[in-house]
């Protein structure tokens, strides 16, 4: 079920609510949860965050002869430690030792699709497709991370987005997808997410752990039961299952700590909770230091926020007033009108202006408990699916964050040595993705298998990763 | 005058011998299988052993007579001097009982009998020879298998798969839904079988998903609050196509008004757009039946304009239609019925379309496939079938017929996730739609003229499922005592026998803590048995110890309890649980009487639930998952990939209907088949949709599963055959003999070096596997794939590849000559029938058990396939031997 935006919290069912928005709470047994290491005692290193963040439309791409190549084109000129922003990334100029670009990298199965559609597959690597066929999607990068932290926090992840719930199949409202591979509703509005990490506990959650709880006991009487009359070898494999019970008595455990333990202190008071996307600027703004808050008080490690969805037509289309334009897709279609480029380029400025705060604050803020600022111990992944117009390939995307975990920084990590396609589109010529691939991009995944390794999973692969991404 | 009688009598003696000789040069296939039969050891197999108390292995004849044999012809290349193979047979502990080389004497054995050593190129071993230590070896095997089963093997104690997991939690609560979505796949073990103990593991996870999906399918299948009020909708193809109706009407306005002033001018225009409108479309369009004018079917999305009303009562049913729609051939031929944002969630969607067989060419049937979609916006859409099954459209247009379909709305994923949300005629539109698909292989056009869909349809209230766990009660006013009731109903059911009083108590503790929170009686107990369905009791085949009912079995026998049995009857004829009667017969302790049992067995098979079996133990032993995943085309199309898939499994099934011999696997002169299969063999007069049996004349080059269209074109690689995976898939999965796995590091085929490309596939081969370390292998692989070289990549015959003739001759290991598939097959028939019938035998009881089987099972296996060959081997026989073998029996 899809709970809309207009839906009051206090109206819905508490339990499908808890079900149905981004809050994968840490439930353990009937509510979806990971397979990562039971840890007896209680976690004392310092936390490793994940957040996840997702722009669309792609970025300006004119061709190098364009004037307006030198000011608005996105990827940085240069490489290695030696490149130079334009105007349109100028913002995280301030930042640049603490962030990575990365160009040539894009998922295989999505190259050839409509970018349009490709929201969806942005975190899963999944072949998602387009047009009238069947649709299956797989886990996203945030989700595995969050089945391996994700008892250590009240809540196991924070999803969010500015136009709100699931979306379609194709035309996602989400960046994040369960196990199953079915979409994650996202959170859209302040209050809530505030009320949620902050103000209301949670009554409901207390009698679904005393359900889990007596069922776990249920079973385990079962299980005694049905050992005795087993064969030494027989015994041997109900062991897996017997383990797998213990694994989640000890969640159920671990769950119902965070009940009795009190919500953080945060004061409310400088947020406008009240905030819409009519005011794009600031709802920016409250949306990322409602992130910032949650990870400050260690409420979640892994959050994505999808900044808009794909081709307009929605919420986050609006978010281009804030640099005096009605809808923010229509401005990546009239690139090859007068001052097309410096259009598209100037609410991409907007945009990483209000990320390049994000960063700030997290930078700015000493770790609570730890050594180093927030920002050392949060790896932060931002981007989009599309290049140029629609293009599905040599996504857009940057690094930040995590140099406590390896991440050096400073960089534009070249992947595509100037043979990525460049240029606009007007109506009547062959669009960009219907044509021929200009070069091999590496696979997304391959990156995705870097952050993962460093976030602390132990694992060699994630979708369709041929190896590790190195250099990062 | 006598001589010259004499003389042309002694001709004519003559050339009839020399007819009669050249005859017997050339048996046919069929001649060939009965002198295989003839020849079989098997079939002479006796059953002394089993009557032996101590069975005692056999040294002082393999030191006497064995051993020298052995030195003379074996140890030259397998001895200290030479290990070929790595193997030192001067090394082998003769006692198998003790010693641990039984394996390898297995291995012995099997290249002595096939003939494989001694290799071509040595020395011959004398037939006397090769007769003793073969008759020395069999009964040595014999008894080590039997005095170590009482030590050794593998247990068949394990957790259901998916799929018995589905079909088990079908039968329970009476729905034919998919419940099993959410779990994990399993993977394939080294026997090629999902079911095998070995690999089936629990984790926390998946213990987690169990539960879920017990309570989310126990939800579906019950109900609360009164019976939801059932939506309609109805359309005339008017009412269908009313929005391109409007677009042609406003044409023709607009042309009148702006030829207003000039009327000749403007009555010859509108009579010209009235000729365009009687033409024909290659597309679906609709047609006015008074006027002849059409117009075809332009769906879009925006604004849900084409969507039908709903209504709360049965639209009345036109008897005639004034329009009509047409959907020409074409799997992309779709017409679209756009219903809006009000179909359910859940229950059953009744689609009813009133059509006919609108075909110019007499003897067409055209066939109809369902599809349900979306499309909130341009990216946001989805299309899916529905159908199972495409359904014949055969009635005349002058007589047009209802078609029904049920559609299971619960199982459809993804739906529209706005259509609660957005309102209609906005963007992201909510509405939802059929498309009806005009799926046939010939080109049969279909005519509609009228579409009813209704739901959700219960034939019943409380529906069926609901009534089988909360049925009808003279206790159900007190909760505690109906909840017991509901218990003692469903617990045997589900866990597959009887249940003691402690653990239907403590699932009644269980119940009371959970009443305390849930705001019904019906909420707790769903609780409840989703508990049961989460428990190992349910989740796992269990091999218990101390059955409840032990005074029908004393514990401590080697034979399987009654309800064990009775599990594993129904795991390996139904893929589920025991329906009551089988439960019944268990508890009474029934089926230790074999006729009984052989009874049961029968109805078993006779019953629907066995097709399950059908399907899932051919696809899992011929691996046709490769089939599965094969790419279609145009030229192998979704239809063709599903009737190649049908054509071995109904295969199969009609070979255990009617229990003719399983060596028709390896020739047959029949297959299954219906049009479209037809059409890509080439088969004529074979009409419609429905499977049915076809003779096959020598000319098809068909009969038997080796030539099956599917099974080349899975072991093929893009546009080519590819004769290393058939080869592999033949020895794996019909001569149970695959070779060992590839080593690391292969050298690629230079496809660039000129020379290479101009040979053959054949000759690349030979080139690429000229290598002494690649030669030891790929000879006793290359030689059965080539004789497979005449299929194509699509399982098609062909005589030549671009402009060369197919050479696909070969030569096996010792020096055999096999001509192309003919000569693989008489091969076979020859000489293999024996370790085919084994093979299959391995294949099916490892199935059956649920676990691998290994040396200690041997002398039982050999029982079983001995015990088929002396019947004929009958498939339905071969099943029923296995059914009732000590092998089954036994724990």
């Amino acid at each position: 079920m899809n709970p809309a935006s207009k839906l009051k919290i206090t109206t819905l069912d508490r339990r499908r609510f808890l079900c149905g928005t981004g809050w994968a709470l840490a439930l353990p047994l009937f509510e979806s949860l990971s397979l990562s290491k039971v840890l007896a005692s209680k976690e004392k290193n310092t936390p490793k965050r994940l957040g996840c963040f997702y722009f669309p439309d792609g970025v300006p791409m004119p061709l190098p002869e364009d004037p307006a190549y030198k000011d608005w084109a996105w990827f940085p000129r240069g490489n290695g430690n030696d490149f130079e922003f334009t105007r349109t990334m100028e913002p995280l100029q301030d930042l640049k030792k603490e962030i990575t670009v990365l160009s040539g990298l894009s998922h295989p199965a999505g190259r050839n699709v409509h970018g349009h559609n490709n929201a969806d597959q942005f975190l899963t690597a999944a072949a998602t497709g387009s047009g009238d066929m069947t649709y299956n999607n797989s886990i996203s990068l945030d989700q595995l991370y969050a089945h391996h932290v994700g008892d250590q926090t009240r809540f196991a992840s924070l999803v969010m987005s500015t136009d709100g719930g699931a979306g379609t199949a194709r035309g996602a409202h989400t960046i994040s997808f369960n196990r199953q591979g079915r979409a994650i509703p996202a959170e859209n509005r302040p209050k809530q997410i505030f009320d949620m990490l902050f103000v209301k506990s949670d009554a409901d959650a207390a009698k679904q752990l005393a359900h889990s709880q007596s069922a776990l006991d249920d079973l385990l009487t079962d299980t005694r039961r049905l050992k005795k009359r087993l064969s030494s070898d027989d015994q041997a494999r109900l062991d897996e299952y017997l383990q797998s019970v213990r694994e989640a008595e000890i969640r159920v455990q671990k769950a119902k700590k965070w009940l009795n333990t009190p919500l953080p202190k945060v004061d409310g008071g400088k947020l406008n909770l009240e905030i819409t996307p009519d005011e794009p600027r600031l709802y920016l703004q409250t949306m990322f230091e409602l992130i910032y808050l949650a990870f400050k008080t260690d409420s979640t490690r892994v959050a994505s926020y999808q900044i808009g969805r794909e081709n307009g037509v929605g919420i986050s289309d609006r978010l281009a007033k804030a640099v005096g334009f009605s809808a923010a897709h229509q401005l990546s279609h009239d690139t090859k009108q007068q001052g097309g480029w410096k259009n598209f380029g100037t609410y991409c400025r907007f945009l990483h202006e209000e990320y390049a705060r994000f960063i700030q604050r997290l930078g700015q803020t000493p770790e609570p408990g730890g050594d180093g600022s927030l920002l050392d111990n949060t790896l932060l992944f931002f981007g989009s699916a599309s290049s140029a117009f629609h293009l599905s390939r040599n996504y857009p995307l940057i690094l930040a964050g995590g140099k406590s975990m390896g991440f050096t920084h400073g960089q534009y990590l070249n992947h595509t040595n100037g043979k990525a396609y460049q240029g606009g589109w007007k109506p009547g010529d062959p669009e960009p993705w219907t044509k021929k691939a200009t070069q091999e991009d590496l696979p997304l995944s391959n990156l995705f298998v870097s952050m993962l390794q460093r976030l602390g999973v132990e694992t060699e692969a994630f979708a369709d990763s041929t190896g590790r991404l190195d250099g990062v | 005058m006598n001589y010259r009688r004499n003389f042309c009598l002694l001709i004519l003696w003559f050339t009839g011998t020399c007819a009669g000789l050249s005859a017997t040069h050339s048996p046919t296939l069929e001649d060939l299988r009965k002198k295989g039969i003839l020849e079989s050891s098997l079939r002479k197999h006796s059953n002394l052993p089993a009557k032996t108390l101590s069975p005692k292995v056999n040294l002082e004849q393999f030191e006497s007579e064995i051993q020298p044999i052995l030195k003379a012809h074996c140890t030259p290349c397998h001895g200290p001097d030479k290990s070929k193979a790595r193997l030192r047979i001067d090394e082998l502990n003769p006692n198998l009982v003790k010693g641990n080389d039984a394996d390898w004497w297995l291995e012995v054995q099997a290249v002595l009998s096939n003939g494989e050593m001694p290799p071509a190129d040595e020395p011959e071993m004398p037939g006397l020879d090769r007769g003793k230590v073969m008759e020395w070896l069999s009964g040595e095997i014999r008894t080590a298998s039997i005095t170590r089963r009482a030590t050794g093997g593998y247990s068949s104690f394990r957790r259901m798969t998916k799929y018995e997991y589905n079909y088990a939690l079908q039968d329970l609560l009476g729905l034919p839904w998919n419940f099993a979505r959410d779990l994990p796949p399993e993977a394939h073990s080294e026997d090629g079988f999902k079911n095998s103990s070995e690999n089936l593991h629990m984790s926390v996870t998946q213990l987690e998903t169990y539960r879920r999906i017990a309570k989310k399918a126990l939800s579906r299948a019950t109900v609360q609050g009164p019976k939801p009020s059932v939506i309609y909708w109805g359309g005339t193809m008017d009412e269908v196509g009313k929005v391109d109706w409007q677009k042609q009407a406003a044409k023709v306005e607009k042309t009148r008004q702006e030829l207003e002033g000039n009327p000749e001018a403007q009555e010859q225009k509108i009579e010209q757009l009235f000729r365009d409108f009687q033409k024909t479309h290659r597309r679906p369009y609709f047609k006015n039946l008074q006027n002849g004018h059409t117009v075809p079917q332009s769906w879009s999305y925006g604004g849900a304009r084409h969507a039908l009303n709903p209504t709360d009562i049965p639209p009345a049913v036109p008897k005639s239609a004034g329009h009509v729609a047409i959907i020409p051939q074409g799997a992309r031929q779709k017409l679209v019925v756009e219903l809006g944002e009000k179909i359910p969630d859940e229950g059953i969607l009744r689609v009813r379309v009133r059509a006919s067989n609108n075909s110019k060419t007499k003897g067409n049937i055209p066939t109809m496939q369902l599809d349900f979609g979306w499309q909130a916006s341009n990216e946001g859409r989805a299309l899916m079938r529905v159908s199972d099954q495409d359904v014949e459209i055969d009635a005349p247009p002058e007589d047009p017929h209802f078609y029904q379909w049920d559609v299971i709305l619960g199982d459809i994923y993804p739906r529209n996730s706005v259509r609660k949300t957005s309102r209609m005629g906005s963007t992201p539109s909510p509405s939802e739609h059929l498309r009806l698909v005009n799926n046939s292989v010939n080109k049969g056009e279909i005519q509609i003229d009228y579409v009813e869909v209704s739901g959700p349809i219960h034939d019943q209230w409380p529906p069926a499922s609901h009534r089988r766990i909360f049925f009808e009660s003279s206790q159900s006013s007190n909760e505690n005592a109906y909840a017991r009731e509901i218990l003692m109903t469903f617990m045997p059911r589900a866990w597959r026998r009887s249940i003691a009083d402690e653990e239907v108590n403590q699932k009644l503790v269980l119940f009371q803590t959970m009443r305390n929170d849930c705001e019904t009686f019906e909420e707790a107990m769903i609780e409840v048995l989703a508990t049961v369905l989460s428990s190992p009791n349910f989740l796992y085949l269990s091999r218990d110890g101390a059955d409840i009912d032990s005074e029908k079995n004393p514990p401590k026998s080697s034979l399987l309890s009654q309800h064990e049995l009775a599990s594993r009857l129904s795991m390996f004829l139904w893929c589920s649980l025991p329906d009551d009667r089988l439960r019944n017969m268990a508890r009474l302790g029934q089926l230790s009487n074999e006729s009984t049992l052989r009874n049961e067995v029968s109805r078993m098979l006779e019953d629907a639930r066995s097709e399950r079996f059908t399907q899932e133990f051919v696809h899992q032993w011929l691996d046709m998952q490769l089939l599965d995943f094969l790419n279609t085309d145009n030229k192998l199309d979704t239809s063709l990939k599903e009737a190649m898939k049908l054509e071995t499994i109904l295969f199969f099934q009609e070979v255990l209907r009617h229990n003719e011999s399983l060596l028709n696997f390896l020739h047959s002169d029949f297959t299954m088949a219906n049009e479209r299969l037809a059409k890509h063999y080439k088969l004529s007069n074979i009409k419609g949709s429905e499977f049915r049996r076809v003779r096959l004349n020598q000319a098809s080059r068909r009969g038997g599963m080796l030539t099956h269209a599917g099974l080349l074109a899975m072991n093929s690689s893009g546009n080519d055959s590819n004769p290393l995976k058939r080869g592999i898939w033949m020895l794996e999965s019909f001569l149970n003999d695959p070779p060992p796995p590839p080593p690391p590091a292969v050298p690629e085929i230079d496809l660039a070096d000129p020379e290479i490309a101009k040979m053959t596939l054949k000759e690349r081969i030979e080139d690429h596997r000229n290598h002494a370390a690649c030669m030891s292998c790929h000879i006793k692989i290359d030689p059965w794939g080539i004789a497979f070289e005449n299929y194509d990549s699509r399982g098609l015959w062909r005589a030549e590849i671009n402009g060369k003739p197919v050479d696909s001759t070969s030569r096996l290991y010792n020096n055999e000559p096999l001509a192309g598939m003919l000569g693989l097959k008489r091969f076979l028939l020859k000489n293999r029938q024996d370790q085919f019938v084994l093979a299959l035998t391995h294949k099916l009881c490892v199935f059956a058990l649920g676990r691998p089987l290994t040396f200690s099972d041997r002398s039982l296996l050999e029982e079983i396939a001995s015990s088929v060959r002396q019947k004929d081997d009958g498939l339905r026989a071969l099943i029923m031997e296995i059914a009732t073998s000590k092998l089954f029996l036994s724990k």
